[in-house]
Formats: C-alpha cells, structure tokens, sequence
C-alpha cells in the first residue's frame, strides 16, 4: 500500500517534471535540432536553396571536397574566409576579456561613486542594436567623419584614413615600414601557396577596414562580458584582501594573486563566449561593408550567408556551416586544455 | 488546483520562448560595394488599400529602388485593380529580395509575380522555377532583341522585361566650363579630362569610380575583351581584359579618379552631387535622384566615351516572373500582361523613371524625355548584365580583385588568372 502511494506520487513527479521541460524540449526541437541535421543533410546535396529541398540531388562529399582539398575559388574564399575570422578572434578575445575585467573591477571599486552611473553606461551598448550601432560608426568612420577629423586635431600631419574602404593588412602594413612588400618579399613568401591562399596573403594581418569592425565590436561586447565579470566579482570573499592588506600586499598584488585566480572560472567562461561569438560574426559584416573591401571582411558566417542567398548555393552554404561548426568545436577544445581543468565548474 | 497552475505555467513558458526564438529581422542599408547596379534604398512596405470582398488576392514582390519609383509602381497597380475588379493586386517591396524570394519558392509559396533580374535569371531557370506563359508573352517581337534574349531560356521567352537601364557618362555641366574641358569621346580624352579636372588639394576629382565589376565590365567590351568566348568557354584571361583592367584601375591609382568612399559619400551618384568630383559610370536611376535630392547641378549626359574597340555599355532589366506553382496562374499573367502590354508600359515608362523595353514606345518616350535620349540609345551597343548560373562568385571576384589593385596589393595579370579559373570552375570547365 505505501509503496504503490510512493510510486504513484513519483509518477505523478515525472509527469510534472516532463510537462514542464516539455515545451522548451519542442522548441529546441524545432528550432535547433531539425535545421541542425537538416543541415547536416543538405551539406551532401546539391541545393541552390531555390527549388523545395526535396528537389536536390545527393552529391556526397563534394562540398567537403571542393572546400578543402581542391585549389579552386571556393577553397580559396573559404580559407581567405576563415583567415580573416582567424585574425578577427585573436584581435577581439583577448581585448575584449581584459577590457571587461578591468571595467568591471573598476565598477567594483569601494571608491568609485556613482557607481550605477557607470554600470549602466558600460553596459549600454551591449543592449543597442547592433544594426543601429553599425550605422552610427559608418558614419564616424567616414574619411571626412569624427574619428579622422578628432585624430587630425591632435596630429596636424596625419593623413586621413579611409577605415571602411581600406584593405591593407595591419601586419602588412608593419612589415611595409621595414621596406617589405608584396614587390619586395622574397618569393617563397609570395609563391608559396598554402590551402589556396599564398603565404604572403595568410601573413595579413586583419585589415585596417577589419580592425574598424573589432574595435566596434569589443566597444560593445565588453559590457557585457563586464556584468559577468561584476557578478563573480561579489563572490570574491573580502576577508581575504584584508588579510592580503594586512601582510603588505599593494592593490596590484591583490588584483594578481587574489582576482585573477579567484576568477578563473569566470575567465574560462568569458573566453569560451568570446570564441565562439567572434567566429560567428555576421551583423557588423553584413551592415556596414558587405564584406569589402577586396573581401577582407568577408568572416564565415558572412561567406555562408553570400553562398547560400546571393550565389544559390544552400548545398555548399550548408556545408561551410558544418564546418564552422567543427571549428568552434575544436578551438573551444584548445582552449579549453589552455586553462586546464581547474577552470572547471 | 496543482494542476491548473501547471498549466498557466507551462503556457507561459510557451509564450516567453516563443516570443524569445521570434527571429529578429535585420534591417539592411544599400550596402556600398553592391554589384546590383541600381543603389536600392530600402522603405518599408506600406499596408495595401481596402480589399474588395471576394477578389481574389495577387501579391508582386520586388525590391524597392526609390520612394519615388514604389509610389508610381503603386499607382499603376491601383489602376489594374480599378480595371480588374476580381483581382486586389498588391506591391510588396522586400529590404531583403533575395532572401523574401527564396525561402518562398523553396517553402513551395511563391508570390504571384515576381521581379527577376537579368543576373538571377540563370540561376533560376537551372531550379526550373518558372512558369512558362500558356499564350506567350504579348507580342514579343516589339521587344528589343537583346532583352528579349536576357530572357529566353531553351527556346522559351520566359518574362517580359518590364524596364532596363543603361550606362553612360553623366558629367558636371560647370566644372567642365571652369577646367575648359570638352566631353571625352576616347579613353585617351577621358584620362586627359579627370586628369585636368582633378584638384587634389581642393578635394576634387574628375571621376568616381566604384571598384565594380558591373562597371568594368563596360570597358572589357570596350576593349574588346569577352567574358565566356563564343565556344562558351571562360576567356577573360587576354590582353583586351588586362587592357581595360589596366586603364580603369590606372585611374583609380593615379588618383584622377577615387573611390566615392574618399570624397564621403555612399555611392557615385551622391558624390556626383555633391560636386566632388565631375564625372560619375551612372544609369538613368542617377537622373531623378540628382534632381530630387541636387536640383541645383546643371549635368549633361554623353555615351560611354569609346575604347579600343568601339563603344560599348552595359544594360540591367528586370523582368516580372510567374513561379510554377502559382496559386492563380490565370490571374498573375493577367497582371503581367496588363503591366507590360504597350498601354501599361506606357504608363510605368511615362513617368521617366525607367526606360521601355517595347520598340514601339520609342518614339513617344524619346519625345516626352529628350535628355535621356543617350541612355535609350545605349540599348543598341549594349552587353547584358548576365552571365551563367552561380556567375556572382566570379563578378565578386572581379570587384575584390579591383580592389585590391587599386590598393597596390595585386596584379592585374594574377587577378586575370583568378577570375579565369574562378569562370571555370563555375562553369564546369
């Protein structure tokens, strides 16, 4: 008798517990799952995305194919596609982590006042379309806009940037200062051809038009990397940078010896989103330079966007999807052996 | 009670992630490096009028170019609506055209009638989603030619090209006064002409030139130069293509013409207007912008100057498609007919935004717009802006290429080289 009451109330538990995850199972379903492996599927067919789906035809590896092991013009936008993404992660990420933390030590201070002031006014772009944002700096990156006219004011003799319209690679650039350009670089460098790409190309650098995009982009992701940061901030137990204090430690001993470790979870976090937000980039792209100029702001998820709505090629769009996917994955994994498994929570 | 309550909740979860996974529609600007000729600015779809019970419902989505041109296109169809009493036609003008039409031809919902440009055309004839026109179109042989062949696939006249545009040289009526310079005719005069027209310091040039391959193009043909040979094989790789890559990206590099991102502006046309520079590559689109938003510019209009070759230009249309699996086919050719026929044409046309497609329109057009005159006359020497399907991936490679020339990164031999086996590769070869 007590044990089939128990039972009973445990069905009656599974019951609840399943209608409620329910709902959200579905919408998972619907929205994830299915175009997941839809697009899984689609990455072995031949599918303009024009015609019902059910209208390709099977072709199996030949996108992977085509991608990866053949010198053509899809290896070589793919490549050039995730060289620019490549360059753009390894700008924004750590910038934009380091940025974050020390806003949000900052808007933790004891000292500051206002500090509600300053919280919402770095967290403010985080919240602002990124759309709308796009189009506020198109028109500060204007030849004749603020930036350039602010940096004049300061230096008489600069020379006006064109920062949406310039397609120089900022390592190119430095190494142009030592007299090394594409006429006078050794031809190894020039000739050598890597993955459709020459060795001179994949030596880049982000270009400056590039680098316009990831100092957006850290300007309004850092807000929101900052709460998180702020957040963990509080679990920081004080009586610990009393003691410090006590034994002589200086506000930079405590930031590195106490701050530091103390949010290494937190830091893991931060990077991982950082990852796997920069190598999806696509509104900033798309917005402001349509991944000009001479293609060195086309990112991935710009490249599958151009595939599949502007050549009708969902089939190939599909499967540089499938391998976006494969790099995230990977480099989440790297990084993750990079913290190590302390930072695990 | 326990469980009522698990049911507000669960249907609030419901709600909150529904309207949580609703996707968020991202607005798009005229991007500044488009290849599309026409500069579109997006407007928002305006609610159609009263619908009278009954009629049967026809929606044509295009893209929208100017207010200007959405608010006659509307007109024209409120007329066909007023003639047409069983049918409430209405105009949708999709921000993102490409997209609005895919998904609804692959969801297997297509609109009524659609617009389709001579570059997509290809594209879609290869996913056979277009219908055939039972009657034929009405009668085809007033279209000019080479429209009517943008548009014939197999044998089959598809959809008759409801306007088209061409390229030519609009240039700055005074500044040309002030430097003493007369309209270039050759390659040679117009090098002389922005040379002498350029005043770096005062920050003007003579031209603005975007690195286009829409525009490029004109001067391939005017070098001589082909695309795809005759035998249908890619053949850009030839001294006639690095002829004219070296002239038009010669000009960019000499700084007698710039990019109109260096004088501050979106596109040719408003660097145009803004008197930065005195001459703009436009199509008659640039005519009701320069005098609705610089009324004050005096400018002329002069054919492409002539290269090597001889003079050539390059010519954009659009044709109002009906997709296969139409819901009313009867009445979407109905609309297609009475919005292209010589009386509705005549209407759209008219209003000088766009230029007939039907020969016999001519007369009358060029009578009521004597200045565009240049423009209608470009349809003789024209090359269509059209090429094989899946063709985006080397006219993207063209402007990234200019680009990078102009920016002293690349070759105009090695660039040549890439397009070349970017051609072959999307054509199998």
């Amino acid at each position: 008798m007590a044990t089939t009451h128990i039972a009973g109330q445990r069905r009656q538990e599974l019951v609840a517990g399943y209608s409620f995850v329910g709902p959200a199972l579905l919408i998972l379903l619907i929205f994830l799952f299915i175009p997941m492996f839809f697009t899984l599927w689609m990455s072995f067919r031949d599918w303009g995305g024009i015609s019902p789906p059910a209208n390709s035809t099977p072709i199996g590896l030949e996108w992977y194919q085509k991608l990866l092991f053949e010198d053509n013009i899809r290896r070589s936008e793919f490549f050039l596609a995730f060289k620019n993404t490549f360059y753009y992660a390894v700008g924004v990420v750590p910038i934009q982590t380091a940025l974050a933390l020390l806003l949000a030590v900052i808007a933790n201070s004891a000292l500051l006042r206002f500090k509600g002031f300053f919280r919402t006014t770095f967290y403010f772009p985080s919240i602002t379309s990124s759309v709308a944002i796009g189009l506020i700096f198109l028109w500060i990156y204007q030849s004749g806009g603020i930036l350039n006219q602010t940096i004049k004011f300061f230096f008489p003799d600069y020379k006006n940037i064109s920062w949406m319209n310039d397609p120089s690679g900022l390592i190119h650039n430095t190494l142009g200062l030592f007299g090394l350009n594409i006429r006078t670089a050794p031809s190894w460098l020039t000739e050598t051809n890597v993955l459709s790409l020459t060795l001179w190309q994949w030596i880049s650098g982000p270009s400056v038009t590039m680098s316009a995009l990831m100092m957006l982009v850290i300007w309004t992701t850092a807000g929101t990397m900052m709460l998180v940061f702020l957040a963990a901030l509080q679990d920081v137990p004080r009586p610990m940078y009393e003691a410090a204090a006590v034994d002589g430690a200086t506000g930079w001993d405590q930031f590195w010896n106490i701050t530091v470790p103390m949010l290494r979870p937190t830091i893991f976090f931060v990077v991982t989103l950082g990852l796997i937000g920069t190598f999806q980039v696509f509104d900033q792209m798309y917005v402001m330079t349509s991944g000009g100029p001479a293609g060195t702001t086309i990112s991935l998820a710009y490249l599958i966007y151009r595939a599949g709505f502007k050549d009708a090629q969902m089939g190939m769009a599909s499967a540089i999807s499938v391998l976006l996917f494969i790099i995230i994955f990977v480099a989440t994994l790297i990084q993750r052996r990079v913290f190590g498994d302390r930072a695990q929570t | 009670m326990n469980k009522r309550i698990f049911f507000l909740l669960t249907a609030l979860l419901v709600v909150t992630l529904a309207s949580a996974c609703a996707p968020v529609s991202p607005a798009t600007t005229a991007p500044a490096a488009t290849t599309a000729p026409p500069a579109a600015t997006t407007a928002p779809p305006e609610p159609t009028a009263a619908t009278s019970a009954g009629a049967t419902n026809l929606q044509l989505l295009g893209w929208s170019a100017s207010d200007v041109e959405n608010e006659t296109l509307k007109q024209v169809i409120a007329d066909f609506n007023t003639a047409h009493p069983q049918y409430n036609a209405s105009f949708e003008a999709s921000p993102n055209y490409d997209q609005s039409l895919q998904t609804a031809l692959a969801g297997g919902a297509p609109p009524d009638v659609f617009y389709v440009d001579s570059l997509k055309f290809p594209d879609l004839i290869k996913n056979d989603v277009l219908a055939v026109p039972p009657d034929g179109i009405q009668n085809p042989d007033d279209f000019y030619p080479s429209l009517r062949a943008a548009f014939t696939a197999n044998g089959t006249f598809y959809c008759p090209p409801k306007d088209f545009s061409t390229l030519a040289l609009i240039y700055n009526k005074s500044m040309f006064e002030k430097a003493g310079v007369e309209v270039p005719t050759t390659w040679d005069e117009l090098k002389a002409a922005a040379e002498k027209l350029t005043d770096a310091s005062a920050g003007t040039y003579g031209l603005s030139l975007s690195a286009d391959a829409a525009r490029w193009l004109a001067f391939l043909y005017q070098a001589g130069g082909v695309v795809v040979g005759p035998d249908g094989k890619m053949n850009i790789d030839t001294p006639e293509a690095k002829a004219a890559l070296d002239y038009y990206t010669g000009l960019l590099v000499d700084g007698s013409a710039v990019t109109p991102d260096k004088v501050d502006s979106g596109w040719n046309g408003e660097a145009f207007g803004k008197a930065k520079v005195a001459m703009v590559v436009e199509g008659n689109w640039i005519v009701p912008y320069l005098k609705n938003d610089f009324p004050d510019v005096d400018f002329g209009i002069a054919e492409l100057p002539a290269g090597p070759a001889g003079k050539a230009t390059m010519a954009f249309t659009v044709c109002y498609g009906v997709p296969k699996n139409a819901a009313h086919p009867e009445a979407s050719w109905t609309l297609v007919n009475s919005l292209t026929d010589e009386a509705g044409m005549k209407k759209w046309t008219d209003l000088g935004l766009a230029m007939p497609t039907r020969k016999s329109l001519r007369e009358g057009w060029v009578k009521e717009f004597p200045e565009l005159t240049v423009f209608l006359d470009g349809a003789d020497y024209s090359h269509p802006w059209q090429f094989a399907p899946g063709f985006t991936v080397v006219t993207d490679a063209i402007n990234k290429g200019i680009q990078e020339i102009a920016a002293g990164q690349a070759t105009s031999e090695s660039v040549l080289k890439t397009v070349q086996s970017a051609g072959q590769d999307v054509l199998g070869q």
